[in-house]
């Protein structure tokens, strides 16, 4: 026990209380109602559009979630740069692979 | 553990880019996929997952505040709630092994015609005629789906079934170790190890995991299970 | 933001840290008159107090010790692909077995020796003490991640005993899911294993130079053999898990006989190539950027000077490791992947080209007008320059679209990145060995022996592979055990330079083990260098620094004068007084 003085926990660090019962609550029903929007779209007929629109549920979601359960909003400069590294890098793996599939097609000559 | 998360980030990427780029190249066989999935059981497994992440904050307010009875509260219900969504889980792969939407290599014979409208017997693989089974018996548009498909397209379908058994087989081996996670923490608060408030910063940490597990499910809900045609009659467990 | 009293505020490790550094009345370690009484090689005892410890200075020799074998089974893996290749009908191994020896070359060589050599060893042992901090950021996760690696490692390597692996290190589908007869399960989980391990120690290393640096190490301040593991850790962590990803779908398609690689259903396996490059065409940094890391303490040290262009250099680890996921389909110009798409990665190859160059002539730039000694690091460094400039560009010519139709898959492309990859990294790796050897544990080595060694490597390699750029421009493919008697002349020289090139890659071995014995002291600083790692006693303490370093000064200060301080007068050292220098390179101790 009184080691914990000394030994500092590098991994992250908050200076921040976490957040209040009803922040989270209001997070949570923002959420569930994204969630049951997702659904409904799930359940109609929108034809190629459907893709489009519940992948925007999700990314605003994935969004809702990361800033507010997941505390980014009060991250550091490196959890920052790390959120946003992680999504660059997944964007260059889409974009040249995705690239190949939508041209291949093409010749040259 | 951020950091962590980019590497968990790229590695979902990697399956989600394959994914991405069959589905450019097989739009039907993904919708004709989805649509023979279990809708009422994904989304109930929606719900649940967004309630644990919103339980655990609620654990980390309760570290926070000193209040151990609330902590170990809520990290039981973030368990129990995980518990719940795997035995739904495992309910429907059993659903799914009893309609035979297993890709597998058994092949069987079927009547067809070919091109120019001859009757033939042709070799298909017995995944295919599951799949029309289950997309005849929804009826509506999943009959009608099913209709216009030959059967080499039929066959193309276990793509489809790959990726939805790798993506939420990844999905679940991640919740398992998610609630390794979750477990232990709560032998450490029986044991007063978050006696020192300070220490909310561990289930903090853990959680961010949790979260990300649930982010993965936020994304495989309309990826796999909504990208066919469900309609609300057919919904059963 | 006042902290609420219920749960103080965590303070910044900084300031947590200086609680650590209680006063100390022993005097510094930078004494020069032999090893300090107590250090990280001799404060404990038995095999226990190693294979349990936390101690990054210890995790690095563990790793140095397996590494050492891995490579000597790779090596012995590339000598049965050299002496077979003497004849045109292969001199000594059947069909089967010369496609188990170059895999189990090429895997042993990618995945079990370069990519952890340097990172796994000197970075272990160097980036914390670089950086001025008792141990890395998380030292229990560094154990972790020697243990996890080490396993996958013996995962592997059983996998290559029993029944061997035949499909390349590339793996490629539909080969390795369907018709491969080997063990590519294990195998492809060894390679798992090993990556996570990988991505734990490039999270270690990120997470110990952004929050562990002392006081006045400031970014700008950083060795820039810091800045190139931290570029490394990154193509770590963001290659990685693409390829783990990969070998998972592969493994999954091997294990059900049927998967989305598999053209029968539909499947494209050009798609596992797509994410296969992802990862290894980093890799391919990853292994070479600690390496040119080296380097840069090398080449200040042996020329007196400063290193030219400092920001440059850090600046251009991290145009790499950004510039270099973007290049990948160079090498799937010839698989079917679209043609446009191939233009634009031919001229994305150009611009990854520009970093690496940036490097070199800086190197070149500080060369200019130095004091070179030619010490073995040296001359190590000197042969990665020039066999790095060619490895480099030859690199450009497989890069261009058009060019790489007659080049690709010839011996052309295997001697291009055995220059980037031996000439480069291992001659990078001979030099930060040689150089930090005496650091490491206290004695020197032999001076003529590591310096007939770096020639003999030098001959050597450029015996096995220059010939090589020959053979393969005139047509020779890779990989086959057969070739037409017309090239039977080539193999013969390459063959001859492997023998010697194994002779100097032995040598070292037994000089370095000898000097454990017989070498003398090395002293705290016999290369006269100015960085922190040479401010502390050979071998260091267990906890490398008795007090907490202030830096006020860049690493390579060679043009202080107080660097000759630590020749004419190691003794007078202060100690305690704050601002005062201890030894040379305008590190001061305070408390
Ligand atoms: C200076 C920039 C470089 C350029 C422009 C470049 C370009 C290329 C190209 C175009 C190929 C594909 C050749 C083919 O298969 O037809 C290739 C292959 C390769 N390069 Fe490089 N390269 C560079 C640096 C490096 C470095 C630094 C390394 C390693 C440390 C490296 C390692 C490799 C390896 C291992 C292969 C062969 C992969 C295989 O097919 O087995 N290259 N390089
Ligand atoms: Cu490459």
């Amino acid at each position: 026990m009184s080691d914990h003085v000394q030994k500092p926990i590098i991994f992250e660090e908050d200076h921040l209380p976490p957040a209040t019962i009803g922040g989270s609550t209001l997070t949570f029903l923002i959420l569930a109602g994204l969630a049951c929007m997702a659904t409904l779209i799930g359940f109609t007929d929108l034809g190629p559009a459907k893709v489009w629109v519940s992948l925007a549920v999700a990314c605003v979601q994935g969004i809702v979630l990361t800033v507010f359960f997941m505390d980014l909003r009060h991250g550091d400069k490196l959890t920052w740069l790390t959120a946003v590294a992680a999504l660059f890098w997944t964007f260059l793996l889409f974009l040249f692979t995705i690239t190949d599939y939508l041209t291949r097609q093409f010749f040259a000559f | 553990m951020w950091l962590f998360l980019v590497t968990e980030v790229l590695f979902f990427g990697g399956v989600l880019c394959a994914y991405t780029a069959y589905r450019i190249w097989y739009p039907k066989e993904f919708e004709a996929g989805s649509t023979a999935l279990n809708p009422l059981i994904a989304t109930i497994n929606t719900f649940l997952l967004l309630s644990s992440s919103f339980t655990i904050t609620l654990a980390i307010r309760s570290a926070y505040k000193g209040e151990h009875a609330g902590l170990r509260l809520w990290l039981v219900a973030t368990i129990v709630l995980g518990t719940v969504f795997l035995c739904f889980k495992a309910r429907e792969y059993y659903g799914d092994y009893e309609e035979g939407l297993v890709p597998s290599q058994q092949k069987t014979l079927v009547d067809t015609v070919d091109e120019s409208g001859k009757p033939i017997l042709k070799e298909v693989s017995v995944f295919a005629v599951n799949l029309k089974h289950v997309l005849e018996e929804k009826e509506g548009k999943a009959k009608a789906i099913s209709d216009k498909m030959t059967w080499n397209e039929r066959e193309r379908v276990q793509i489809f079934f790959m990726f939805y058994y790798s993506m939420t087989g990844l999905h679940v081996l991640h919740m398992i170790v998610g609630l390794g996670l979750l477990v232990w923490q709560l032998i450490l608060a029986q044991m007063g190890f978050f006696r020192p408030t300070e220490r909310y910063i561990y289930i903090e940490v853990m959680s961010l995991y949790w979260h990300f597990v649930d982010l993965v499910w936020i994304f495989l809900f309309p990826l796999l299970y909504m990208a066919g045609i469900h309609s609300v009659e057919h919904l059963h467990f | 933001m006042t902290p609420a009293t219920h749960a103080p505020a965590i303070t910044p490790s900084t300031q947590v840290l200086e609680l650590d550094y209680t006063p100390q009345t022993a005097p510094p370690v930078t004494d020069l008159d032999g090893p300090p009484a107590v250090n990280y090689l001799n404060h404990a005892h038995g095999w226990l107090s190693w294979l349990l410890t936390v101690d990054h200075k210890r995790i690095g020799i563990l790793y140095l010790i397996p590494l050492t074998v891995f490579f000597l089974c790779g090596g012995i893996a590339a000598g049965l692909v050299r002496l077979n290749l003497l004849t045109p009908t292969g001199a000594i191994l059947e069909l089967d077995q010369y496609n188990k020896a170059f895999t189990a070359h090429g895997t042993i060589m990618l995945f079990l020796f370069l990519i952890p050599v340097i990172p796994g060893i000197l970075g272990n042992f160097f980036v914390p003490i670089m950086v001025g901090a008792k141990d890395m950021a998380f030292p229990k996760l560094n154990l972790l991640s020697w243990y996890v690696w080490f396993g996958g490692a013996m995962f592997f390597i059983a996998a290559l005993l029993i029944g061997g692996l035949d499909t390349g290190w590339t793996f490629y589908p539909p080969y390795s899911s369907k018709y491969s007869h080997t063990n590519v399960l294990f195998a492809g989980l060894g390679v798992f294993i090993t990556g996570f391990s990988s991505i734990l120690t490039g999270l270690n290393i990120i997470a110990t130079v952004h929050k562990m640096r002392a006081p006045g190490m400031t970014w700008g301040r950083l060795p820039l053999f810091v800045w190139a593991m931290y570029a490394t850790s990154v193509i770590q962590i963001l290659a990685t898990p693409v390829l783990a990803m990969a070998v998972s779908l592969l493994a999954t398609e091997r294990i059900f006989g049927i998967g989305i690689f598999d053209p029968t259903i539909g499947g494209d396996p050009l798609l596992f190539q797509h994410l296969f490059w992802y990862y290894s065409h980093p890799a391919v940094y990853i292994m070479i950027l600690p390496g040119m890391g080296v380097i840069n303490e090398v080449i200040t040290c042996f020329s007196r000077k400063n290193i030219f262009g400092y920001k440059a250099v850090a600046w251009s680890s991290v145009g790499i490791a950004v510039v270099g996921f973007l290049v990948w389909g160079h090498h799937m110009f010839l698989s079917g992947q679209g043609i446009y798409l191939g233009m634009v990665f031919s001229v994305l190859t150009m611009l990854v080209a520009v970093p690496s160059a940036v490097k070199v002539f800086n190197w070149v730039a500080t060369l200019y007008k130095g004091q070179i000694t030619y010490e073995a690091p040296m001359l190590f460094v000197i042969g990665f320059i020039v066999l790095f400039t060619i490895g480099g560009l030859t690199g450009l010519f497989l890069g261009i679209l058009g060019s790489d139709i007659h080049l690709h898959d010839t011996y052309f492309v295997i001697a291009h990145f055995h220059f980037t990859m031996v000439g480069g990294m291992m001659f990078a790796w001979q030099a930060g060995l040689h150089f930090y050897w005496p650091k490491m544990t206290g004695k020197m080595y032999s001076d003529f022996w590591s310096r007939l060694a770096a020639v003999v490597m030098l001959v050597g390699f450029s015996l096995t592979f220059l010939p090589q750029f020959v053979s393969g421009y005139h047509g020779l493919p890779r990989r086959y055990p057969y070739y037409p008697a017309e090239f039977q002349l080539w193999q013969i020289l390459s063959t001859a330079g492997a023998t010697i090139q194994g002779i100097g890659y032995v040598m070292p071995v037994f000089y370095l083990t000898a000097s454990l014995f017989f070498g003398r002291d090395a002293g705290a600083n016999p290369w006269r260098a100015t960085g922190l790692e040479w401010q502390i006693g050979s071998p260091p303490t267990p906890h490398n620094f008795d007090e907490l370093p202030i830096v006020t000064h860049g690493p390579y200060e060679y043009a202080l004068p107080s660097r000759y301080a630590l020749e004419t007068e190691p003794h007078h050292t202060t100690n305690g007084t704050n601002g005062h220098a201890v030894a040379g390179n305008g590190v001061t101790s305070g408390h």
